[in-house]
Formats: structure tokens, C-alpha cells, sequence
């Protein structure tokens, strides 16, 4: 029952979704709209599992005593959004959205930026012709970054040319070969999940 | 140990320095367009006047500063050109960002919400979404983002499905526009544009040179490329002289990197 | 000067001091981040979603069918106990079969089908004229499809093109990475513009 109910709700959840690609069929778009409606407000509650796991986490730190000032701080700012739009709602002049664009938003970006340091970093330590592949790699890389900035210009008109070239032919290529038995791979492992084959979701409690 | 982090801060306080003081220069660089990005501004120049485009912020708020400029960029040349916008996120955070980029822009041009442009907001799952509104948009989305009953708003009561939008605009930081060109590109046959970070340009390079992506804008220099054929300045072009320091700061780097590699190699150390 | 514009300069600078080294000023910022984000996650999902899509037509409309999804969703939930965790697969087990139906269709068409006939490209064209561009693509796509063929041994033609294969591979990588020290470095130059320009007043 543990097992063959959730892999029986699956193979059905997946044929349905599968045949639906196939026909324009009223019922087939009722039953695709149904799943799909389901499929979407489920997705919605796993956040407030996440949510939920979250507050606990943090709380029995807190009752640990490990890192309390910023597990509490964590825990604040969670309580903090939710209750900004409690108050004055998500309109774009609500504190709601004043938090998001002065406070998450700026923060975020800021996080994110810190890769351009390690970036630089890194192609000081590790960006190095120790073969000929890795020659090439580098070869690739110190042409797109001249090609891409409007500098390559100045210093002939068909140096974006060339980069474009690279980026459309051999680069394409390469990635489209990766693209390829990625879907080749997805489509198996889509068709393994629906058959009952590949069960690996059904772990973990 | 200490000599590595030494060298870290030497790397770090050097390209601080060399994007602050580049960005105070800020010395005028031309940007002749790339070939996609004249693509997507020719589509939208030409497209007629009411037309409905669907532009869907599908990125995080750290990709912000090289995205901004990206979409205010188009949405301006949208807004211009009088066409109708439905924004949609689907990605929660894109949701307040999209909100304000769409609130700006729509103020500056002067358009109406509800009439011109109207913000549904968004929607998990992004696949579910995507292929529920190939159905019907009014389903997906039965309110817009500040719950007002989405048949209520003037500017939807004509559009149904994707039927009704000439084309997607998908401003991404990731690899959600692939579900839009997969899904909904394959299965409701609706062509779809993208404005990207630079960082996600090689990912959709086969879409591209298969038809299924019809035009590519992508990163700061796309930006910049943009508010040029556009006539109007923003944050591509301010940021194009650190972009460009910014760049050879690197290939320096990279230059001495392996410079100190061969002279170690050749003294036998490697 | 604006208060907002204040607080994102400080909260800016306390996570540039990472940069530095780890220290207590960047952890408080970086938990203020994290609670923030989800804060802000749970109140768009629950306003965009759960709101519009299941509480308003269920309880409002007395759409009855969504009592599935509500109960389905609730389930999620009995993974807090050891007794009834197993109650939270049969939601996720719809999700992951709906997933898998309407990933076969794609994969098969947009991502296989598609790209394989892109490729197939006459080498000589109307005029007579050969197309490099195309030989380049089909070899490139070729040599990098045998790279990742691993059925077979790479020796002899497998094992000469997989060879071929990983110098278009380290094109397309270098590729990426020259734009991903692009992408980044936007993104930094974005925060200093806020820093010159909004924070620190030094530009107009």
C-alpha cells in the first residue's frame, strides 16, 4: 500500500498527461486542466512545508542555544514579510514592496555580485594552458571576452565577427550534442518514473 | 596560507578599483548592434499598433542589476510602440520586480493599467503554469496580482489562450525560458523571444540556430546595444566602459596567472 | 536622503565585508537575507496562489473538485511524523507522474527532434557553393554525441572522435565562461552604480 498506491497515482497522473499532448478533445483538456490544477496547488503547499521546516530548524537551534542572534534574525525577517502584507497589502507603494526592493533585493544582488570577485580569483589560480585542450578552452574564453565589450570594435570590425562565428558554429554545436542526450536521457528517465521502474522519489520519509 | 589570502585581496581590491574609477570616468563607447538584437527590436518596431505581447519575468532578484537595464530597455519600446502587455512571473521573486518594472515604465509612457498593460502576477510550477495558460490565461490567472478579477480588466476580455498574444517575451536569469520554447513553443506553437543574462547565452544558442527562439538579448552589452537602436540611454551604456575594464582587468589576470605557470614549469617546480 | 536608500547601502556594504573574511556582520545580513526570502516566497504563494486558485473558488465558488488538491496539499504535511510520512508521497507522486507525461512529448519534439533536424544541413548549397558552417556543426554535434556515447570503448573512429568531440566541448566551455565573467561582472558593476550613484551621491 505504501509503495503501489503512490506508483499507481503516478503511472495514472503520467499516461493522462502524456495522452493529452495527442487530442484537443474536450474531455482531454478537461482531464489535462484538472491535473495541471492539482499539479500547481500541491507545488504551492510544498513551500509551506518548507516554510514549516524552516521555523522548526531554526527554533531548536535557538532552544540549543547554537548561533541564536542569527537564527533569530533569520526567523524575524521571515515573520517580518508576511506581516508588512498583513498590513498594507503587496501594492507597489506598500511597505511590502518597500522591504522587497530596499532590503531582499539589494541583498540578493549583492550576494550574487561576490561571484565576480571569486570569478576574477579563479582566472588568476586555475585558467591555465596546461594542454592543448585546456588551450583552447582559454582560447575561447579570452575571445568572447574581448569579442563581447565594445572595445573588440576598435580594434577590428570583424573581431565580433569572429566571436559570433565561434559562439554560433562550433560552440553551438557542442552544446546542442549536450542537448541532445540530455532529452534523450530526460525522455528515458520520464518514461522509467511513469512505468514504476524508477522509484527513487519514494525514498526518504 | 597567509600569502594566498594576501594574493585574494589583492585581486579583489584591484577590480573594485578599476570598475569604481572606470564607472566614474564613464568614457562614451559605441555599440553597433548584433544581429539578434536588431532582430528583436525590428519584431517589436514593426509590430502593429495594440498588438499583445507577453512579457514574463522569469528571473531572481540577484540578476537585477544586469536584467534591469535589459527590460527597461524593451518594455520602454513596447510601451512606445502602443503595444499591450501582459506581465507574469514565474519565478516568485521576478514577481515584485516585474510589478515595478512594468509600474515604471508604464508611468513614464503615460499608459493606463488595465487598458494597456496589466500585471497577473505569479504562478508556481512553472511547466503547469505555462501549459494551463495555453488553455486559458483567465484560468491560471483568475485574479491579476493585486486581486482584481481578471475578466473584470477591460484589456483581457479579448484575450483568451496564447492565441491571442503575437509573442513571449521571457526575461530570464536561467533556464526558464527552455520551458517556455519547449512547451509551449512546441505544443501551442507560439513563438518566443528572450532577454537573458550574459551568463545564459550559450544555453540557448541551439534554440536560436533551430528557429524554436526567434531572437536573443542578451547580458549588459545587449542592453546597452538595445538603448541605442531605441535613442535612449540607460543603465547598458552607463555600465559599458566598467564592462570593458572590467574584462581586461581579467585577461590580465589570466595573462600573469599563466605567466607565473610556464616560469614555474620551466624552472622545474611543476 | 531616502531611508530605503540608506538601509540598501548598509545592508550592501555589511555584505561586501565578506570579502574580507567571514565575520559576524555578514552572518546577520545573510540570515536578514535568508528569512526575508522566505517570508517574502510564502506571502506570493499564498496570495497568488492558494488564494486565487484554491481558497477563493473552494470555499467562496464552492468549487467542490478542489477539496483533492487541498487534501492532496495537506498531505505534504504528514511528513512532520514518523507514523503517516509515507501519506506525503501520494502528492508527490501525482506531481512527478504529471511531470514525467508532459516532459516525453517535449523532450522527444523540442529538444531531440528538433535539434537533430536543424543540424541536417545541405554542405553544398542552390549555387554550388560549399557551406563550411554546416560541415562544422555536424562534426561538432557528431564528435560530441560519440564523446558521450560510453557503450562502446573509446578506441579506434569512436575513440577518434570523441577525441574530436572534446575540443568543440572546450570551445563551448570557454565560450560560456567568457560570458559568465561578463554576466558577473554586470551584476557587480550594478551595485556600484547604486553605490556611486544612489548611495554615495558621487554621480548624477
Amino acid at each position: 500500500m505504501q509503495q503501489r498506491l503512490p506508483v499507481l497515482i503516478c503511472f495514472v497522473a503520467g499516461i493522462l498527461m502524456f495522452l493529452q499532448y495527442f487530442s484537443r478533445h474536450p474531455v482531454a483538456r478537461t482531464v489535462f486542466v484538472s491535473i495541471n490544477d492539482y499539479w500547481q496547488i500541491i507545488f504551492a503547499f510544498t513551500l509551506l512545508v518548507g516554510v514549516a521546516a524552516f521555523g522548526k530548524s531554526n527554533l531548536r537551534q535557538i532552544g540549543r542555544g547554537i548561533d541564536t542572534p542569527y537564527r533569530f534574525i533569520a526567523l524575524s525577517g521571515l515573520v517580518i514579510m508576511p506581516v508588512l502584507a498583513i498590513i498594507g497589502g503587496i501594492k507597489i507603494d506598500s511597505p511590502f514592496q518597500w522591504a522587497f526592493e530596499y532590503m531582499l533585493a539589494p541583498m540578493q544582488a549583492t550576494v550574487f555580485s561576490l561571484l565576480a570577485f571569486f570569478v576574477a580569483s579563479a582566472s588568476y589560480r586555475g585558467f591555465r594552458a596546461r594542454n592543448l585542450q585546456a588551450a583552447v578552452l582559454l582560447g575561447a574564453a579570452l575571445i568572447v571576452l574581448i569579442g563581447r565589450v565594445p572595445i573588440s570594435e576598435m580594434i577590428s570590425d570583424s573581431f565580433p565577427k569572429v566571436t559570433f562565428w565561434i559562439q554560433n558554429y562550433p560552440s553551438m554545436s557542442a552544446r546542442r550534442g549536450i542537448l541532445i542526450g540530455i532529452g534523450l536521457g530526460s525522455m528515458t528517465t520520464a518514461l522509467r518514473v511513469i512505468l514504476g521502474i524508477e522509484r527513487t522519489y519514494l525514498r526518504g520519509e | 596560507m597567509m600569502d594566498r589570502l594576501k594574493t585574494r585581496w589583492i585581486i579583489f581590491g584591484g577590480l573594485f578599483i578599476v570598475v569604481t574609477v572606470s564607472y566614474l570616468l564613464r568614457i562614451k563607447f559605441e555599440s553597433t548592434a548584433s544581429p539578434e538584437v536588431q532582430k528583436s527590436f525590428t519584431y517589436l518596431e514593426e509590430l502593429p499598433e495594440g498588438s499583445v505581447i507577453m512579457v514574463s519575468f522569469d528571473h531572481e532578484a540577484s540578476s537585477l542589476p544586469e536584467i534591469r537595464p535589459l527590460a527597461l530597455a524593451m518594455l520602454r519600446h513596447a510601451f512606445k510602440n502602443d503595444l499591450k502587455i501582459v506581465g507574469v512571473s514565474l519565478f516568485a521573486e521576478g514577481t515584485a520586480i516585474g510589478y515595478r518594472l512594468l509600474t515604471e515604465t508604464a508611468g513614464e509612457s503615460g499608459k493606463t493599467y488595465g487598458a494597456d498593460y496589466v500585471f497577473l502576477g505569479f504562478k508556481p510550477q512553472q511547466i503547469s503554469a505555462i501549459l494551463g495558460m495555453g488553455e486559458s490565461i483567465m484560468h491560471v490567472f483568475p485574479e491579476d496580482y493585486l486581486g482584481t478579477p481578471t475578466d473584470e480588466i477591460p484589456m483581457m476580455r479579448g484575450i483568451k489562450n496564447y492565441e491571442e498574444i503575437e509573442m513571449i517575451v521571457s526575461i530570464a536569469d536561467g533556464a526558464l525560458t527552455v520551458h517556455w520554447i519547449e512547451y509551449v513553443g512546441g505544443q501551442y506553437d507560439q513563438p518566443i523571444m528572450a532577454a537573458l543574462t550574459a551568463a545564459m547565452i550559450t544555453t540557448y544558442d541551439p534554440y536560436l540556430a533551430s528557429g524554436q527562439l526567434y531572437s536573443v538579448v542578451g547580458g549588459l552589452k545587449g542592453a546597452a546595444e538595445y538603448e541605442n537602436l531605441l535613442g535612449r540611454q540607460g543603465g547598458g551604456n552607463r555600465g559599458m566602459t566598467a564592462q570593458t575594464t572590467a574584462h581586461l582587468y581579467v585577461i590580465t589576470l589570466i595573462i600573469i596567472g599563466n605567466i607565473m605557470y610556464f616560469r614555474a614549469r620551466k624552472a622545474g617546480r611543476e | 536622503m531616502d531611508a530605503g536608500v540608506i538601509i540598501a547601502g548598509i545592508l550592501t556594504l555589511a555584505i561586501y565585508t565578506f570579502l574580507y573574511r567571514d565575520n559576524p556582520i555578514y552572518k546577520a545580513a545573510e540570515s536578514l537575507l535568508i528569512g526575508l526570502s522566505i517570508g517574502y516566497a510564502l506571502v506570493i504563494y499564498w496570495q497568488t496562489t492558494l488564494v486565487d486558485r484554491l481558497f477563493t473558488p473552494l470555499f467562496s465558488r464552492g468549487e467542490l473538485n478542489l477539496m483533492v488538491p487541498l487534501i492532496l496539499g495537506l498531505l505534504m504535511f504528514s511528513r512532520f511524523t514518523r507514523r503517516f510520512s509515507w501519506l506525503s508521497r501520494i502528492p508527490i507522486a501525482l506531481m512527478i507522474g504529471a511531470g514525467a507525461g508532459v516532459a516525453i512529448p517535449a523532450m522527444l519534439y523540442a529538444r531531440t527532434l528538433k535539434q537533430i533536424s536543424a543540424s541536417v544541413a545541405p554542405l553544398i548549397g542552390k549555387g554550388g557553393g560549399f557551406n563550411f558552417e554546416a560541415l562544422v556543426v555536424a562534426v561538432g554535434l557528431l564528435s560530441t554525441l560519440a564523446y558521450f556515447y560510453f557503450s562502446r570503448e573509446h578506441k579506434g573512429v569512436v575513440g577518434t572522435a570523441a577525441k574530436v568531440g572534446t575540443y568543440f566541448l572546450m570551445v563551448f566551455f570557454g565560450a560560456t565562461f567568457g560570458y559568465t565573467v561578463m554576466s558577473r561582472m554586470s551584476t557587480f558593476i550594478g551595485r556600484i552604480d547604486f553605490l556611486l550613484t544612489d548611495f554615495l551621491r558621487l554621480l548624477a
